[in-house]
């Protein structure tokens, strides 16, 4: 499904990335851990399309050149990126956002685009699944919401979009351990068999709730380790800095 | 250009029987000899008139008259919402309908006389007092709740051509009454100078909201003084959406003489196409226990210009007086520009005044955003502008219109 070869990344002469390969199947779940400036967010914002990086090296998915796609195309084609930091948006309704986001996905993959009820019966369904208030979705888009209603909301859009690929971006990070159970049983509600996962994380604790298939350990740009999720408990005992 | 106006006025004295003749002359004189008001104007320094005029209206003169084979009304009235009518055109009385209402409370006259002439500081005024050949004047009786809000079309004739339009309109609301008015401008025509003057006297207890609608794109120059009187305990909401002439400036003094009354000033400025609007207010606080409030959004785009001068004056017997005003830009692409003057002239020492001012493009983190969950570039774009105008969107408090004019953006 994601083929990623060689890929190196310099952003204002930096290089964060230096020669990344990775391979994602259909139906696995990929955990990538690392410390602090390893590389881990630009990896999620260059799959996701954020500009600002200078890129070599190849990124296949399914059968397009990822690096060719706009942002809202690699959407289309059912990439997601769960945000670290969801961003507030001032004036705009959630529940607007939400049915402008999935129509647009729908129109794209040629599918009819949901009208009001349709959309809040599928809106009503996911919020129940993920114990949403569904209140804060008539609130402006993040705006007010806390650490947890942002995450979750995060969730929430991933599991309206239904994609083939979701990107988790230390989704984790600032959750109680209550939220963190509604967003691991979202993501594993989500599992398929068919769609593919890539969780981004410093801790180990996520994923006591979603059992990665592979655990990938990211330092100074590169994988330098892969294994499995007992790989990740060997980090959360020993640490980075014992690799 | 302004010299032919003298002959020009000649004309049409021959063709009509013009009353308060005289007086009209002299402020034409006095127009003529001190001319659009410029840069130097200290009123006027964002926006060169003048230059404005020369450059894009060189061929200004007086309107003759209408010719009403050739307008074009129906397509024009409005089916949003159920309202009262009065149609102008040219700045003629066409039509007046007041279905909703008891016609007994309201009195529509028009009048070609009057005794109350003065001579300017604002030179366009003298102009209008000049040439508006007749006057309307709207008056609401005493405990008198308008049903329906009353809109006010402004409608040309499709051919006219470099004309000056004068209107000159006074709306007294008696005592404990209230009056929702829009003001649509709709014009298809080119190249005038429209030059409107409304005077408002507010009495104690009365509530007026007065919205302005200058939504469709056209190619005229357009003034809007407005004068508002206010009692005690009474109330002016106005709202300004400023977007399709050429270039418009709206200018607002507010006298706040009754304790307890207060004023509403909120607005959008929404440009393209090298358009050229202003905001220009004035709130006089000059009673104790009055309050102001002004909220501006500006959207700019493709070498447009857009201007917002607030001014807030405190009398120093206006103790108590509230005071608040804020201005927010965005600027979506270099080749724009904002100004902004906020004035605070504040002689009693017992207020609470404020203002500010904020201009940018908008967020690309936003942007990036939005377009990851599958939306496009000019979609998310649109979303964000909307969102940035909603606040404001948000302060009309007559329903009927906060829809009308959030459909009419979007």
């Amino acid at each position: 499904m994601l083929e990623i070869k060689n890929l190196k990344a310099v952003v204002e002469n930096k290089e964060i990335l230096k020669g990344l390969t990775l391979s994602i199947k259909p139906g696995e779940i990929h955990a990538i851990m690392g410390p602090n400036g390893s590389g881990k967010s630009t990896l999620s914002n260059i799959l996701s399309g954020k500009k600002g990086y200078e890129i070599s090296g190849e990124i296949q998915f399914e059968n397009s050149n990822l690096l060719d796609l706009e942002i809202e195309e690699r959407a289309h084609k059912g990439i997601f990126l769960a945000f670290q930091y969801p961003i507030e948006i001032p004036g705009v309704n959630t529940n607007n956002f939400l049915k402008t986001s999935l129509n647009s996905i729908r129109k794209a993959r040629g599918q009819k685009e949901l009208d009001a009820i349709e959309f809040l019966k599928l809106i009503k369904e996911k919020a129940t699944q993920l114990n949403f208030d569904q209140k804060i979705l008539s609130r402006q888009l993040n705006v007010g919401f806390s650490g947890g209603e942002k995450k979750k909301n995060e969730i929430l859009q991933m599991s309206i979009l239904d994609p083939k690929l979701a990107i988790l971006d230390e989704t984790d990070s600032g959750l109680d351990i209550d939220a963190l159970k509604i967003v691991s049983e979202g993501v594993n509600k989500l599992k398929n068999g068919k769609n593919s996962f890539l969780i981004i994380t410093h801790y180990q604790r996520l994923l006591n709730y979603i059992k990665p298939d592979y655990v990938h350990v990211l330092k100074d740009g590169k994988i330098i380790r892969t294994g499995n999720f007992d790989l990740a408990i060997e980090l959360e005992k020993k640490g980075y800095q014992s690799l | 250009m302004l010299t032919n106006l003298e002959s020009n006025f000649e004309e049409l004295i021959k063709k009509q029987n013009i009353q308060n003749f005289d007086i009209r002359k002299k402020l034409l004189k006095k127009f003529i000899k001190e001319g659009f008001p410029d840069k130097n104007t200290e009123d006027w320094k964002f926006s060169d008139f003048n230059k404005i005029i020369n450059l894009k209206f060189p061929n200004l003169n007086i309107n003759f008259g209408l010719d009403k084979k050739k307008l074009l009304i129906k397509n024009q009235i409005l089916n949003n919402f159920e309202h009262n009518k009065i149609i102008l055109a040219n700045g003629e009385l066409i039509e007046i309908d007041l279905s909703f209402e008891n016609k007994d409370e309201v009195q529509i006259a028009q009048f070609d006389k009057r005794n109350d002439f003065q001579i300017n500081k604002n030179t366009l005024l003298d102009l209008n007092e000049a040439l508006s050949l007749k006057y309307l004047d709207i008056k609401i009786s005493n405990n008198y709740k308008f049903k329906k809000p009353l809109v006010i079309y402004h409608l040309r004739n499709e051919s006219l051509n470099s004309k000056i339009i004068n209107l000159n309109i006074n709306f007294t609301l008696g005592e404990n009454s209230s009056l929702c008015l829009v003001n649509n401008f709709n014009d298809d025509n080119e190249s005038n100078f429209i030059n409107l003057k409304y005077n408002f006297e507010l009495s104690k207890d009365s509530n007026l909201k007065n919205y302005l609608v200058d939504g469709q794109n056209n190619n005229n120059a357009r003034y809007l003084f407005i004068n508002i009187n206010q009692k005690n305990n009474s109330n002016s909401e106005n709202f300004i959406f400023s977007k399709g002439s050429n270039f418009f400036k709206t200018e607002i003094f507010s006298n706040l003489y009754g304790e307890y009354s207060s004023s509403f000033i909120n607005g959008i400025i929404y440009l393209e196409n090298e358009k050229h609007h202003e905001i220009k207010t004035n709130i006089n606080h000059l009673s104790a226990n009055t309050k102001s409030y002004q909220l501006i959004k500006n959207v700019l785009k493709d070498k447009s210009r857009g201007i917002y001068q607030g001014k807030i004056f405190v009398d120093q017997i206006a103790q108590k007086t509230d005071g608040y005003q804020l201005s927010k830009t965005l600027l979506l692409d270099k080749s724009t520009e904002f100004n902004g003057k906020p004035e605070l002239e504040i002689y009693a020492d017992d207020v609470k005044c404020s203002h500010g001012s904020t201009s940018g493009n908008l967020d690309e983190e936003a942007i990036y955003y939005l377009m990851s969950r599958g939306i496009s570039y000019d979609q998310s774009k649109k979303l964000l502008i909307d969102g940035f105008l909603l606040e404001v969107l948000n302060k009309i408090t007559d329903e009927n219109i906060k829809k009308y004019l959030t459909n009419l953006i979007n």
